[in-house]
């Protein structure tokens, strides 16, 4: 159990050599690694939202638990953001992921999967962006989710409106519409039930906007319910609990064209290490969304 | 602040003090639920007959006394209400003695006594009274259902009522065969002035905060390391010693190196997984501490809920 020096702050890590990814045999150590080689991209993301960390201390097969709450035995160099009326008794009080050392602590806790809040923690009720939430029902796969998207996309380009995809890391893909300007998650909401609505209606055969999961048989959910003051949706470049030790990836729009026009599922996967690759690269494709301001059209 | 108790007042003589109870201790358990080892869910306890195991209905179970054997006598909970003690909401103080005449045995549960506004003086002039005249009230009143015995004596400017076991609820000494005789037997000086120096050797002023449950601490330790993914370890880690602070991404590098020469030495296990993704992958070996969350019940204390409804 190595004692090591964050930022100046001493931490424990613990169990590095246990395997949380058996199929691919991918050690807490590597999942740890990760996490502090993609720290510098990935704290913009998470630093100043509600985090829910999706702990698997036992590995991907096993059972995860939901933490919304920072714990009492956190070391009092993680700080706290309270969100109010988040739950029936009051207030969660959430964690910051804002530091390194803060990012190490919740990977050594195995805590692979880190969701994010659609509002910054200082103004819970002011979306940043929209989200549209694409998700496969088999056999549809992230092929069909491309289409969706590039059809998303031609929608907002007639808006006037930039967009960025990234992919889930599991099964699907994510559609962001930068905003960073005043709007209220019922707006947001609204907006993003209104379009899944509009896609849903010209192409019955191939979208849903509803929740059921029989309707999504061979369609993909464009989900608009993730708009919400009391969700979050995955971070991006966060480790997801599949087999392998995928991340929901930032990609561009040429990648999703390539996507649909391949039919290749597979061209759209990344693992840890080639996410790495792709930030040294590409830098953080994912930038824009945090800074680029945009104003939400009324449908 | 904690919720008062009991509220009610002191009375005695021709004074009535207005006062609300506050419990004075908290016990510290580690409360554990029943789990199904199998499905990991709450173990649910049902009320069944031992006639024929058919569930007992609630509005079903009355009380019985046992005679003797299988045979009750049964007892309505209205005939019980009518029995209650009239609640005074009085603490009726009977006499004052001194502390040292009651043995510790007889104390059972203490609360803080508090004044409501506009009985400070009066509350405080009592507090002052006995702790001059070095008193405690043995006094008495109706908390829920039952009614108790109770002293109460000045501490830290303050009055703390410890509630009472009444005389016949000790167990006499006699019932215990073993202490028959024991204070008839013979000692000589010698032994006596070697135990007394013995005692005189260990002797000190009491202090409370140097002694701790350290079976609850460890079994608190115990679940911090199991839900935070650690494996089950009988000793206590040691302490990290400052010498071996190392550097962040040197620790790592020797882990991940590790990780990819073990990979190396097993290529097929990883070679597996590529591109079959959605095959259901081997249980991870040595990973036995369980942290299974329970399937119906939602935990107490973190948020916990289905994957799907909340996170994408």
């Amino acid at each position: 159990m190595p004692t090591v020096n964050v930022e100046g702050h001493t931490l424990s890590l613990s169990n590095l050599d246990k395997v949380l990814y058996p199929a691919a045999g991918f050690t807490k150590g590597e999942v740890i690694d990760y996490y502090a080689r993609i720290g510098a991209v990935l704290l913009a993301h998470c630093g100043d939202r509600f985090v829910t960390r999706k702990r698997y201390p036992d590995g991907v097969d096993s059972t995860p638990f939901f933490e919304k709450n920072c714990p009492s035995h956190r070391p009092d160099w993680v700080g706290t953001s309270p969100m109010e009326g988040a739950s029936k008794g009051g207030a969660v009080t959430f964690c910051r992921i804002d530091s390194l050392a803060s990012l190490m602590w919740v990977a050594n806790l195995a805590a692979l999967e880190l969701h994010t809040s659609m509002a910054r923690s200082a103004d819970a009720d002011t979306p940043t962006m929209v989200v549209f939430d694409l998700d496969p029902g088999e056999p549809a796969d992230v092929v069909d989710c491309c289409e969706v998207a590039l059809w998303l996309h031609h929608v907002f380009a007639d808006l006037g409106l930039e967009a960025f995809a990234k992919t889930s890391g599991s099964k699907g893909l994510q559609v962001y519409v930068p905003l960073n300007t005043p709007v209220t998650h019922d707006e947001a909401a609204g907006f993003s039930h209104t379009l899944a609505q509009l896609l849903e209606q010209a192409h019955p055969d191939r979208v849903v906007s509803l929740q059921r999961k029989d309707l999504r048989v061979g369609r993909v959910l464009v989900d608009w319910s993730q708009n919400s003051r009391h969700k979050t949706t995955i971070c991006a470049y966060s480790l997801r609990a599949r087999p392998r030790p995928t991340v929901s990836t930032p990609i561009t729009w040429e990648e999703v064209t390539a996507c649909a026009d391949s039919r290749s599922a597979a061209s759209l996967v990344f693992d840890a290490g080639q996410v790495l690759d792709r930030v040294a690269r590409l830098g953080d494709l994912f930038a824009p969304v945090l800074t680029l301001s945009q104003v939400l059209p009324s449908l | 602040m904690p919720r008062a108790i009991w509220s009610g007042s002191i009375s005695f003589g021709l004074v009535n003090i207005p006062i609300r109870l506050y419990t004075a201790v908290s016990r510290k358990n580690v409360q554990f639920h029943q789990i199904d080892a199998k499905s990991g869910s709450r173990v649910r306890m049902q009320r069944v007959s031992s006639a024929d195991g058919a569930e007992v209905p609630y509005e079903n179970i009355v009380k019985g006394y046992e005679l003797s054997p299988d045979h009750y006598v049964l007892v309505e909970p209205e005939e019980l209400d009518a029995l209650d003690p009239e609640a005074t909401h009085t603490i009726e103080i009977e006499e004052f003695v001194d502390l040292a005449d009651i043995d510790p045995v007889f104390y059972d549960s203490a609360y803080f006594v508090a004044p409501v506004k506009a009985a400070e003086k009066p509350y405080a002039l009592l507090v002052r009274a006995m702790e001059e005249q070095q008193k405690v009230a043995i006094a008495r009143f109706v908390m829920r259902t039952k009614q108790y015995l109770a002293a109460l004596r000045p501490k830290d400017g303050a009055l703390l009522v410890s509630t009472m076991v009444y005389a016949d609820e000790l167990v006499p000494r006699d019932e215990v065969g073993e202490l028959d005789g024991v204070a008839d037997i013979d000692v000589s000086d010698r032994e006596l002035a070697m135990a007394r120096q013995l005692i005189d050797s260990l002797a000190t002023d009491f202090d409370p905060s140097r002694y701790h449950d350290d079976y609850r601490e460890k079994v608190l330790e115990l679940i911090e390391r199991k839900a935070s993914g650690e494996e089950t370890v009988v000793a206590a880690a040691p302490a990290p010693d400052a010498g071996t602070v190392v550097d962040l991404m040197a620790a790592l590098e020797a882990s991940v190196r590790e990780a990819r020469e073990s990979r190396s030495r097993h290529p097929a296990e990883g070679d597996a997984a590529k591109g079959a993704s959605s095959k259901a992958p081997a249980k991870s070996a040595g990973s036995k501490a369980s942290t299974k969350k329970a399937a119906g019940k939602k935990g107490s204390g973190e948020d916990e809920q289905p994957a799907a409804e909340q996170i994408a």
